[in-house]
C-alpha cells in the first residue's frame, strides 16, 4: 500500500521540515544570484501582489480542512468585484456600499455552492466545477469581457499604505490572523475540523454537518470576494481575466502549505503563509532572474508534485494510524 | 489510488464510514432486492428523461428560430466539431470509469500538438508528426496513471499539475505564437471527406468502436468496471488493480494524442491555446450526460459520444439562437450540476 | 445490590424487511452493578444497545431508567437521559486533541471563543478518574488503543452517565491496559452507574461483572447472577443445543493427526502484530478443516494474512507443487486460493453489475480468444454451467447481482472461485444471513469440493455449520491456534474449548 519507503529519519525530517527548507535554499538562491531580490522595496512588492492569493488561499484552505473543496473561487471573486465596479460606474453607488454589495455577493455565491453540496449531495468538486462556469458566464455577459474601470478616487486606494506597508497586506494578513483564530479558537472552526476527520462521527456526535460545511462555503465566497476587490484595487480595473486560474493557485498554494485534502488536518497560517510565499518567491525569483516569465508555470506545477509525492508520503505512515483508530 | 480517497470520492463522495449501526447479519437474508442498491433502470430513466426533455427543447427552439441549423452542411460540420470533444470523452470516460478523473487533457492535447507541430514545421513528415502527438498523449497520459495508480497520489492534484506543467511547457516553447507551416499532406489527408464523411467523423466512429470492444469485451474493461464499482471487492478477486487504473490514463492519454492530430489539421496549426480551460468542463459535462458516473463503474464509451453531441449541438443552438456566449456558460454549469444530482438523488452515491 | 433494576428493557422488538431481529428481547441492570451482555454474532445483542442508545428504534416495547419510562430515538436523546455509550469503533477524531475529542460533541465557549483552560482542567480531572495521566494535547491518532479508549470512556463521563455500555472494549487492549479498563469499571461502580458489558470473552465476565444475560436468535434466553452459572453454562446458553447435526460429507475421524492426503499448504509461525501470533497449520487435499473461534479470535484476518490481503511480520507459507512443497509468498498464494469473503456485499459482489461478470471476473484471462477479447460462447458456457451445477436461480445471466436473494448472492461467489479451478478454498462464514436449505446447498458445495480433491479451511460462528462438513478442527483464539481437535470432537467439546481461555497471550501495542 505504500509508495517505496526511504529512510525513516531522512522522510520524517523531509516531511516535516522539507518544504522550509526548500523555500528557504530557493530565497537563498535568488538573493544571490540576482541584485534587486533581497530589497526591502522588492519583498514589499512580493507581499503586495500575495495579499489577494493569500486572502483566497486562507478561505481554500478552510473549506479543503473541512473535507471539501471549492474551486468557484476565481469566479466568485470575477463576478463579486464586476457587481462592486459596476454599481460604482453605472449607479454611482459610494466604495464602501460597493465593497459591502461585493462581500455580499461573494457570501451569497457561496451560499449557492453550500446548498447545493449540501441539499442535492453533489460532489463539491462537481458543483464548484459547475458553479465556477456558471458565476464566470454571469460576470463576463455583465461586463461584456470588458475592462471596469474604477472611478479615479477609488483607484488610489489600490495603492494606499499605512507607514511602510500597503494597505491590502495588511487586509491579506489581517484576514489570515483571524481566519486562523476561527480556526484553532471558535467552535465553527473545530466543528470544521471535526467534520473533516469524519463526517459520520461529526454526526455521530451531534454535530450539525450540513450546516457547518454550508457556512464554510458562504464564508469562502465572501473572502473570495474580498479578494477578488485587492485584486482589482492593485489593477485599477475589473478585467476578463480576473481570477481566471486563481483556484488552482488557491489550492495549490493549499496543498504545498502542507495542508492535506483529505480534510482534518493542517495549520492555516502557517501553510498559507508558507505556500503562497513559495509561488510567490519562485514567480519574483524567476523574474528577476531574467528567466522566461513561463517557466513560472513549470516550476509551480513540479513544485505540487512534490508536494504530493511528499504528502503521499506523509499518508504512507499516517493514514494507516487514521484506519486503525476507526477500528478502535 | 486509495479508491476510497479518489478525489471523486472525497469532498462528499467519501464511502462513509461504516455507521455506528450496521445492518444485523440476519436483515442479509433478504429475500428479493436489496434496501438502496438503485435498479439501473431508475438512473437511466431520470438522466434520459432529463436529456430528451433538453434536446428536444433546443431542437424546438432551434426549428423556430433557427432553421438554418438543420442543412446538411451545417450539421456535417457540427459533426466535425463533435468529433473533438467526443474522443476527448471517449478518453475521460476510461479514467471516470475507473473512479478517477484526469484534468490535464486539453492541455495535454495543446502540449502534444505542439510538439509534433514543432517537428513537422522542420521534418515535413506528417506521419512522423502524428505519431509524435500520439506518443506524447499516451507518455502524459502514463505519467498521470503511475502517479494515480502506483504513487496514490489524488487524481485531482495529480492531473491539475500535469496540467498546469504542460500548459506552461506549450507556452514557453511556443512562446505564445500559434506553429503554423503544417505540411500540406497533413492537412489534405485528415480533412478528406471520402464518400463525404469526413474523416474527423470517420476516426470518431472507429474510436467508438474500439473502445466499446475495449470495455465490454475486453478482460481488462470489466476489470476497470470492478474497480470502478467496488475496489475493495476487486482486489480479493485478483484484479491487477494498479495495472488497470494506470492503463485507464494511458487510455484518456492517447485519446488527447489523436484529439491532438485532428484539431491540428482542422486549425492548420497548433498553439497553447488549443486546450484551455473550458473544454476540461465540456468534457466532464458530456461524460456525465452521457450517463458515465463520476463514482465509476458505470457508463459505455457511445454514450460519452453522444453526450459530447448533446453539448455540441446545445451550444451550437444556443450560438444560433443568439444566446450570448457567457450565457451559454450559465446552462452548461446547470447541466453539469443537475445531471450529477439526479446521479446522486437516485442512490447511486455511496 | 439494590432490589429494583435501575435499568429496564422490556419486551423490545425490532425487525428490518423480512426479518425479526429482536423478540420481545429484555434487559436489567442495577446500579452499582456490571451486567455482561453475551451472544453469537447475530445474536442481537449490539441491536439491543443501539436500541439503548438511541442509534436504532425499536417498534416495541418499553425501556426505564429509575422507574421512569424513556424514549430514546437518537444519540443526543440517550445522552441526555444519562446513557453513554462506548462503542467498539471509537468514535473518535483522529488529528485533533485528547481535550478536543473529550468535548467535542459540546465545545465549552466563553465569548465566542473556545475556552482551552476550561477544556484542558475538565480532561485533566476526568483522565485522572479514569487513572490516567494523559497530557491533554497531544494529537488522539497518536496514542495506543487503550489510550484512545480512555479518551472515549472520558468523553462519555463528562456528562455524567447513568448507564454505561461497553460494546466490546478488550479487543485491542494489552494485558495492563485491560486491567485499567476493570480499575475503571469499578470506579464507574462505586459511583453508582449502571453497566452494561458486551462481550466474548467469558473470562472476563467472571473478572468484572455481578450479573449476565444471553441472547440468541433475537431473544434473551438466560439471565442469572454470575456466580450462580459456569463458563461452559454460559457457551451452551450462547450456542444452543447441538445434538441433531446432520452430517454432510465423509464421516469425522477419530483422531486430530492431519494424516490422509498430501500437503497442500503448510503454514509455520505467521504473525502480525496484536493481531496473529505463531500461527502453524497444515491442510492437506480432500479435507474441510474447520477454523473454529469466537468472534474477535482472529479467524478473518487469518485468512485474510495468508492471501496477502494484509501485511504480515513474519511467517513461513509452503504450497504443494508438482508434488514438491516450495516456498510462496502470500501474495503469490492468492493465485491459487478462492476466497469467499464474510461480507459478500461489501467485498465479495459487485452489487450493480451482471450475475455473468461476477462469476466470470477472475477467470476471464482464460476465456480469451487470439485476440484477447472475451469470447461470448465460451463466457457463457462457463456462466451457465456454474449457474446450473450450483442451481442459482435468477433471471439469467445479466441480471444485477444486486437484485438476487442472499442465498443465490452467495451461491455466486461460490461460483465465481469454483469457476477458477482452485485447489484451496477459503470460506468466511458462507452461511450467515441463509435460510435453511440455502445453508444445506453451501454447505453440500463445499463437500463436493472437497470429495473431488479439493481443500477448504472453513471459519463459522454457527457451530452446527461447521460440524456438518468438517473433518478436523483448528481452534483459534486471540490470534494462535490454541487447539488441533479431530474430526470426532463433540459439540461440547468444541464449546469447551472456546469458553477455556487459559492460554492467554498478551500483545504489546
Amino acid at each position: 500500500m505504500n509508495p517505496a519507503k526511504p529512510p525513516l529519519i531522512v522522510s520524517a525530517v523531509l516531511s516535516r521540515y522539507g518544504f522550509p527548507i526548500v523555500l528557504a535554499s530557493v530565497f537563498v538562491f535568488f538573493s544571490v544570484a540576482t541584485r534587486s531580490f533581497l530589497t526591502l522595496a522588492n519583498l514589499d512588492d512580493m507581499a503586495h501582489d500575495m495579499s489577494p492569493l493569500i486572502v483566497i488561499s486562507a478561505a481554500e484552505a478552510l473549506v479543503v480542512m473541512s473535507g471539501k473543496l471549492d474551486i468557484s473561487v476565481g469566479s466568485v471573486a470575477f463576478l463579486s468585484a464586476s457587481l462592486a465596479s459596476l454599481a460604482m460606474r453605472d449607479y454611482g453607488v459610494d466604495p464602501i456600499a460597493a465593497l459591502l454589495i461585493a462581500l455580499a455577493a461573494g457570501g451569497l455565491l457561496g451560499a449557492v455552492n453550500g446548498a447545493i453540496v449540501v441539499a442535492l449531495r453533489v460532489n463539491a468538486l462537481i458543483a464548484t466545477l459547475g458553479t465556477m462556469i456558471m458565476f464566470r458566464g454571469v460576470a463576463l455577459e455583465l461586463t461584456d469581457a470588458g475592462l471596469v474601470p474604477l472611478p479615479e478616487k477609488v483607484r488610489l486606494l489600490g495603492n494606499l499604505s499605512i507607514g511602510p506597508l500597503f494597505v491590502d497586506i495588511v487586509v491579506a494578513a489581517v484576514v489570515l490572523i483571524t481566519l486562523d483564530v476561527v480556526h484553532r479558537r471558535t467552535r465553527f472552526g473545530r466543528q470544521i475540523m471535526a467534520v473533516g476527520n469524519s463526517e459520520a462521527v461529526a454526526s455521530d456526535l451531534g454535530i450539525p454537518v450540513r450546516s457547518v460545511i454550508f457556512r464554510n462555503f458562504v464564508l469562502c465566497g465572501a473572502l473570495a470576494a474580498l479578494g477578488g476587490v485587492l485584486t482589482t484595487l492593485q489593477v485599477g480595473a475589473v478585467t476578463a481575466y480576473l481570477g481566471s486560474g486563481l483556484e488552482f493557485n488557491a489550492v495549490a498554494v493549499v496543498v504545498v502549505g502542507g495542508i492535506s485534502l483529505f480534510g482534518g488536518r493542517g495549520n492555516l497560517l502557517y501553510s498559507v503563509a508558507l505556500g503562497a510565499l513559495t509561488f510567490e518567491t519562485i514567480r519574483t525569483g524567476l523574474n528577476y532572474y531574467g528567466a522566461n516569465p513561463y517557466s513560472y508555470r513549470l516550476v509551480g506545477g513540479a513544485v505540487i508534485f512534490i508536494a504530493m509525492y511528499a504528502d503521499a508520503l506523509k499518508r504512507g505512515r499516517l493514514g494507516q494510524n487514521r484506519n486503525v483508530l476507526m477500528r478502535g | 489510488m486509495i479508491r476510497t480517497w479518489t478525489l471523486l470520492r472525497m469532498n462528499g463522495l467519501l464511502k462513509s464510514h461504516p455507521s455506528a449501526v450496521p445492518l444485523p447479519d440476519a436483515a442479509l437474508d433478504g429475500r428479493g432486492g436489496d434496501v438502496g442498491a438503485p435498479s439501473l433502470s431508475r438512473i437511466v430513466d431520470a438522466r434520459l428523461i432529463a436529456s430528451a426533455l433538453v434536446f428536444s427543447l433546443v431542437l424546438g427552439l432551434l426549428a423556430a428560430f433557427a432553421p438554418s441549423f438543420f442543412r446538411l452542411n451545417n450539421l456535417v460540420n457540427i459533426l466535425v466539431q463533435t468529433s473533438t470533444l467526443a474522443i476527448l470523452a471517449i478518453g475521460m470516460s476510461f479514467v471516470m470509469i475507473g473512479g478517477g478523473i484526469d484534468l490535464s487533457m486539453p492541455a495535454n492535447m495543446a502540449m502534444s500538438a505542439v510538439l509534433g507541430a514543432l517537428y513537422m514545421r522542420v521534418g515535413h513528415d506528417p506521419v512522423t508528426g502524428s505519431a509524435i502527438m500520439i506518443v506524447s498523449g499516451a507518455t502524459i497520459g502514463a505519467l498521470n496513471g503511475v502517479a494515480v495508480a502506483y504513487l496514490r497520489m489524488i487524481p485531482f492534484v495529480v492531473t491539475l499539475a500535469t496540467m498546469t506543467v504542460a500548459k506552461g511547457a506549450c507556452i514557453w516553447l511556443t512562446n505564445s505564437v500559434s506553429i503554423a507551416g503544417l505540411p500540406e499532406s497533413f492537412g489534405d489527408v485528415l480533412l478528406a471527406r471520402p464518400l463525404g464523411i469526413p474523416v474527423a467523423v470517420l476516426a470518431t466512429i472507429a474510436l467508438t468502436l474500439l473502445a466499446s470492444t475495449a470495455l465490454s469485451f475486453t478482460v481488462i474493461g470489466r476489470w476497470l468496471y470492478a474497480i470502478g464499482v467496488n475496489e475493495r471487492a476487486a482486489r480479493v478477486a485478483r484484479v491487477p488493480i494498479e495495472r488497470v487504473t494506470a492503463m485507464s490514463y494511458v487510455a484518456a492519454g492517447l485519446s488527447a494524442g489523436v484529439t491532438a492530430v485532428l484539431l491540428a489539421a482542422r486549425l492548420d496549426s497548433a498553439s497553447a491555446n488549443m486546450g484551455n480551460d473550458g473544454v476540461v468542463l465540456d468534457i466532464v459535462s458530456a461524460c456525465v450526460v452521457g450517463g458515465i458516473s463520476i463514482y465509476g463503474g458505470i457508463g459505455r464509451a457511445y454514450g460519452a459520444v453522444l453526450g459530447a453531441l448533446f453539448i455540441t449541438i446545445v451550444s451550437n443552438g444556443l450560438n444560433l439562437m443568439g444566446v450570448s456566449f457567457y450565457l451559454s456558460l450559465i446552462v452548461k454549469g446547470i447541466v453539469i450540476i443537475g445531471y450529477v444530482a439526479l446521479d446522486g438523488l437516485s442512490g447511486k452515491a455511496p | 445490590m439494590t432490589a429494583e433494576p435501575f435499568l429496564r428493557m422490556d419486551g423490545v422488538s425490532k425487525r428490518y424487511p423480512g426479518v425479526v431481529v429482536l423478540h420481545e428481547a429484555s434487559l436489567e441492570a442495577y446500579r452499582g452493578e456490571a451486567m455482561a451482555l453475551m451472544g453469537a454474532n447475530g445474536a442481537g445483542k449490539s441491536t439491543l444497545m443501539n436500541v439503548l442508545g438511541g442509534l436504532a428504534t425499536k417498534e416495541s416495547g418499553a425501556i426505564f431508567i429509575d422507574g421512569q419510562p424513556v424514549s430514546l430515538r437518537s444519540p443526543r436523546e440517550a445522552a441526555a437521559n444519562g446513557v453513554a455509550f462506548v462503542h467498539q469503533e471509537l468514535s473518535l477524531l483522529p488529528t485533533m486533541t485528547v481535550a478536543e475529542n473529550v468535548h467535542a460533541d459540546e465545545f465549552p465557549v466563553r465569548g465566542g471563543l473556545l475556552a482551552p483552560e476550561i477544556m484542558r482542567r475538565r480532561t485533566t480531572e476526568l483522565l485522572a478518574r479514569l487513572g490516567s495521566k494523559l497530557p491533554t494535547d497531544i494529537r488522539v491518532e497518536n496514542l495506543s488503543a487503550g489510550d484512545r479508549q480512555i479518551v472515549e470512556i472520558a468523553r462519555a463521563l463528562r456528562r455524567r452517565p447513568r448507564v454505561v455500555i461497553f460494546d466490546e472494549p478488550t479487543s485491542s487492549l494489552t494485558a495492563w491496559e485491560k486491567t485499567r479498563l476493570f480499575e475503571v469499571i469499578a470506579g464507574l461502580k462505586r459511583d453508582r452507574a449502571a453497566i452494561i458489558y458486551i462481550t466474548h470473552f467469558i473470562d472476563e465476565i467472571f473478572a468484572t461483572c455481578e450479573r449476565v444475560t444471553v441472547m440468541r436468535n433475537g431473544r434473551t434466553v438466560a439471565s442469572a447472577a454470575t456466580d450462580t452459572v459456569t463458563s461452559r453454562d454460559v457457551v451452551h446458553l450462547m450456542l444452543g443445543e447441538t445434538d441433531n447435526i446432520v452430517r454432510l460429507g465423509k464421516t469425522p475421524a477419530g483422531d486430530a493427526a492431519d494424516d490422509g492426503g498430501d500437503v497442500v499448504l503448510q503454514v509455520k509461525d505467521l504473525s502480525r502484530a496484536n493481531v496473529l501470533k505463531n500461527v502453524d497449520l497444515t491442510l492437506r487435499t480432500g479435507e474441510i478443516v474447520g477454523l473454529w473461534g469466537l468472534l474477535g479470535s482472529g479467524r478473518t484476518e487469518l485468512l485474510r494474512a495468508l492471501i496477502g490481503l494484509d501485511a504480515i511480520d513474519q511467517g513461513e507459507l509452503c504450497w504443494s507443487r508438482n508434488g514438491e512443497l516450495l516456498s510462496i509468498t502470500p501474495r503469490e498464494l492468492r493465485r491459487f486460493v478462492g476466497f469467499v469473503t464474510e461480507d459478500r456485499r461489501g467485498d465479495g459482489l459487485f452489487l450493480p453489475l451482471s450475475v455473468e461478470t461476477n462469476i466470470a471476473l477472475p477467470s476471464l484471462p482464460a476465456l480469451t480468444n487470439w485476440l484477447r477479447l472475451i469470447v461470448g460462447k465460451k463466457l457463457a458456457r462457463l456462466v451457465h454451467g456454474m449457474m446450473e451445477r450450483l442451481r442459482i436461480k435468477g433471471s439469467g445471466p445479466k441480471q444485477p447481482v444486486g437484485t438476487l436473494s442472499g442465498g443465490n448472492q452467495q451461491k455466486v461467489v461460490l461460483a465465481r472461485w469454483l469457476a477458477t479451478n482452485p485447489r484451496l478454498l477459503f470460506l468466511d462464514e458462507p452461511t450467515r444471513g441463509l435460510d435453511v436449505s440455502a445453508k444445506t446447498e453451501i454447505l453440500k458445495l463445499a463437500v463436493e469440493f472437497a470429495l473431488a480433491g479439493g481443500t477448504i479451511l472453513i471459519v463459522s460462528s454457527a457451530l452446527e455449520d461447521l460440524m456438518r462438513v468438517s473433518d478436523r478442527y483448528l481452534v483459534i483464539s486471540r490470534g494462535s491456534i490454541v487447539a488441533k481437535l479431530p474430526g470426532a470432537t463433540t459439540a461440547d467439546e468444541l464449546k469447551h474449548a472456546v469458553s477455556d481461555d487459559s492460554s492467554r497471550s498478551e500483545f504489546r501495542p
